[in-house]
């Protein structure tokens, strides 16, 4: 309990001095970058600033040390968030689900060797790991899948399919749950896996989708990942045998937006910018009042998802009881990423759908927003599970309330 | 960043919960409600006593000079049971329009007889062509020697049937800053209030026939009002926001409990999931309204830039409150229409408060005018 309700985070002079290195660091070590930041090119060079970052310990900043995470306080993590978010770019700044919620799972449920040998490669950014959870008969419904893991030895032999998965540039390996006995009782018979991405046996096939579920540089492809028979040792599983329902309330707790966010959605300041650039009417679109009605559409929403996740970045980083945050977030967000598309829809009329060279201003992110806010709508649990997650945390619809799911970070 | 409540406004928050758990239960509001008056005096003096009242008001001038966020976790409390009387009328609204736009003689006047309760106050803008806004201001008093003579009407009028003094906006000439304001005393002849029956919680007129009104009863100086009045509105709204996010609150804690205790086809109806929906739309609204209120209030107690905010919080929370309350209904259906259950004392504040200081439409708009300026970083 503090002195005082406060928003910002405040910074002793120690932080306030770590700025001045980030910021140093960072203007002397970002990538130059031209055209499609997710060309092949450009993702290599994000991939280096990430094991550049990894070595100071910036990738993971908050995980602990000795995992080759950063250690850092919270307000220090902040620090580095913004100082990266000045640059529009996450950290890591190339796709890495399995690696986030991996590596949180990890150091919840893995034991100490597994700590010691599966996160030191993904904290300093040695490796990228996808997160394989959809299958093509268990989406929502995540303890359905059918991709099973058979113990024979020393080894778990794993068949079936995941889809909805990954990027388009490779992962070295996978984080993925799986049916470890598919005669045992639902939610007693789940396991989860870090498996080498090269195993033999492995298949990725792209999928073809609308768009990129707008999830960072790399996110522009989803795949199909088979599993033929690929032999996994048997250390690489996490958490227990027939566990992995719970170990699955973490993963699922912090992608259900639980860790909550300290920067923002960024559509506000770029549909000003483009209301005041665009004509209409041989005046900027801004001085329209109708235009202006719709960029306070954009900013109310968008405000409101931005204090949802510093909420939840704040509840988080403190340890106080959550309960709906995280889904709640999750859900406004993907809701709002709906209407906020349309706002633009009605501010830019067809601008908003092209990404034609000669027509279109915004760098193809508006024809890219208009579908990633579409495709949004399922990962990390589709908005309907996010309101069935709320209403358990809250208390309705079972016996007893629910409670979050454990993360430590 | 701390966005926990400190240990004296969790202690402030106990004190309001627990006098309104002695004193004004939900069935003895419901009772009150149905009153002429639609308080007592027991709030009253409660208020007073209390400090809650005068919260605002600097230590000078006999008040608490509490911050922001102080004073709005007391009206957030009071917005919860929902408290009625003219707390925020008078002890916010009207006592910030004095410190802003009143001189020093005026403010010392005052202010001490609104911090301790004796003097009820209340702002009246809004005329029959109704629009929020000094746009909206079209009475204009007569001059007679050192009075000003005022006639027609203020609508709309948040608890001016209990009020000693009516703080009136008049147009005193054509341009946009002739604006005065008027502390009119209610027992002046030629002036009647009447409180407003129908789906309203205290909204009044105020008529004036012929009535003769000191010219020392303007407050500050005339053409002096705009800005200052701004200043003052813009510091109030959030306290307002806050009561309608505690009674939002209170609309949910009900509805939840309701779905959990309500069976029908043999299960808690909790277990529906279109009620469920029901209560995560609920809530979504009553944490975007809090957020954007509390947000609003640190601003200002860290003298930050607040106006985008202040306007962001109203429109978010106006509307927040109003759909709480529908949703709420849809959870409760006929239960939720009892007079005696209590959830229909937070839908007529929701539709009540929903214009006051401005409808979300009016705040909206505001943000639209301010659009082109607000740099976020």
């Amino acid at each position: 309990m503090g002195a005082h309700v406060d928003f910002a985070p405040s910074y002793t002079p120690e932080q306030e001095a770590f700025r001045s290195e980030v910021r140093a660091w960072l203007s002397e070590h970002m990538p130059k970058t031209g055209g499609d930041l997710d060309s092949d090119e450009n993702y290599r060079k994000f991939r280096q600033l990430g094991r550049d970052l990894g070595k100071r310990g910036w990738l993971r900043p908050t995980a602990p040390k000795q995992y080759g995470g950063g250690g850092l306080d919270v307000a220090s993590a902040i620090v580095l968030y913004e100082e990266m978010d000045a640059y529009g770019l996450p950290i890591p700044p190339y796709y890495d689900s399995g690696g986030w919620l991996g590596g949180a799972s990890i150091l919840v449920w893995g034991t100490e060797e597994q700590k010691q040998r599966l996160l030191p490669p993904i904290f300093t950014g040695d490796v990228v790991t996808w997160q394989l959870l959809t299958g093509p008969e268990a989406g929502s419904d995540l303890a359905g899948t059918k991709t099973d893991a058979r113990r024979d030895g020393d080894e778990y032999v794993i068949n079936g399919e995941k889809i909805y998965v990954g990027g388009s540039h490779g992962a070295d390996q996978f984080w993925t749950i799986t049916r470890t006995n598919p005669d045992g009782d639902r939610h007693k018979n789940l396991s989860w896996f870090m498996i080498p991405a090269n195993l033999p046996g492995i298949t990725v096939r792209p999928m073809e989708l609308l768009g990129d579920g707008g999830e960072g540089i790399g996110a522009g492809v989803k795949n199909t990942v088979y599993f033929d028979n690929v032999r996994v040792p048997a250390a690489n599983l996490v958490g227990g045998e027939n566990n992995g329902w719970q170990v699955a309330s973490t993963h699922l707790e912090l992608e259900h937006g639980s860790g909550g966010s300290v920067g923002r959605n960024r559509w506000f300041t770029r549909a000003l910018r483009w209301a005041n650039e665009q004509q209409r009417d041989g005046r900027p679109l801004i001085e329209d009042p109708e235009a202006r009605d719709r960029l306070v559409d954009i900013f109310v929403l968008t405000e409101i998802s931005r204090l949802f996740g510093l909420r939840n970045f704040w509840m988080n980083r403190t340890h106080q009881p959550m309960t709906y945050e995280g889904p709640q977030s999750s859900y406004f967000r993907k809701l709002s990423g709906l209407k906020i598309t349309e706002a633009l829809h009605s501010l830019f009329g067809p601008y908003a759908l092209t990404h034609d060279e000669r027509w279109d201003f915004s760098e193809g992110t508006l024809d890219a927003y208009q579908r990633s806010a579409i495709v949004a709508l399922h990962p990390g649990g589709t908005a309907d599970i996010q309101k069935v997650i709320m209403a358990r945390r809250i208390g309705m619809g079972r016996e007893e309330r629910e409670s979050a799911g454990k993360t430590v970070e | 960043m701390d966005l926990s409540l400190t240990e004296s406004q969790q202690l402030l928050k106990q004190s309001v919960e627990d006098f309104i758990e002695r004193e004004a239960p939900r069935d003895t509001l419901v009772e009150l409600q149905q009153t002429e008056r639609g308080f007592n005096d027991t709030i009253w003096k409660t208020a007073a006593e209390t400090g809650w009242l005068g919260m605002l008001i600097p230590e000078q001038y006999g008040g608490g000079g509490a911050e922001f966020t102080d004073a709005a976790v007391v009206y957030e409390a009071l917005g919860h049971a929902p408290m009625p009387g003219p707390m925020f009328s008078s002890g916010v609204l009207s006592a910030q329009i004095i410190q802003h736009v009143g001189s020093e003689e005026q403010r010392q006047r005052h202010l001490p007889a609104i911090a301790s309760g004796e003097v009820i106050c209340t702002f009246a803008l809004t005329e029959p062509e109704y629009r929020w806004g000094l746009h909206g201001v079209r009475m204009r008093p007569r001059e007679d020697g050192e009075h000003y003579v005022l006639d027609g009407a203020k609508l709309f009028v948040y608890d001016a049937h209990a009020a000693d003094y009516v703080i009136t906006a008049v147009r005193t000439g054509d341009g946009e800053d002739d604006i005065g304001l008027l502390m009119v005393d209610t027992k002046t002849p030629g002036i009647s209030t009447r409180r407003l029956g129908g789906f309203t919680s205290s909204e009044s007129e105020v008529i004036f026939q012929n009535a003769r009104v000191p010219k020392s009863a303007l407050l500050g100086r005339p053409g002096g009002v705009r800005n200052a009045l701004d200043r003052a509105l813009m510091n109030a709204t959030p306290l307002l926001c806050a009561y309608q996010v505690g009674g939002a609150q209170a609309v949910f804690d009900l509805s939840v409990k309701y779905s959990r205790e309500r069976v029908q086809f043999g299960r808690p109806i909790g277990r529906f999931q279109f009620v469920q929906n029901h209560i995560v739309q609920l809530v979504n609204h009553l944490d975007a309204a809090r957020w954007t209120t509390y947000e609003a209030l640190w601003k200002l107690d860290s003298g930050r830039e607040a106006t985008v905010s202040v306007h962001l919080a109203k429109a978010v929370t106006s509307e927040g409150y109003r759909e709480a309350c529908d949703y709420a209904h849809e959870v409760h259906a006929g239960t939720g229409v009892m007079r005696e259950y209590g959830l229909t004392l937070f839908t007529r504040l929701s539709r009540s408060l929903y214009h006051a200081l401005g409808e979300p439409r009016y705040h909206r708009k505001r943000l639209a005018d301010l659009v082109a300026t607000i740099a976020v970083d």
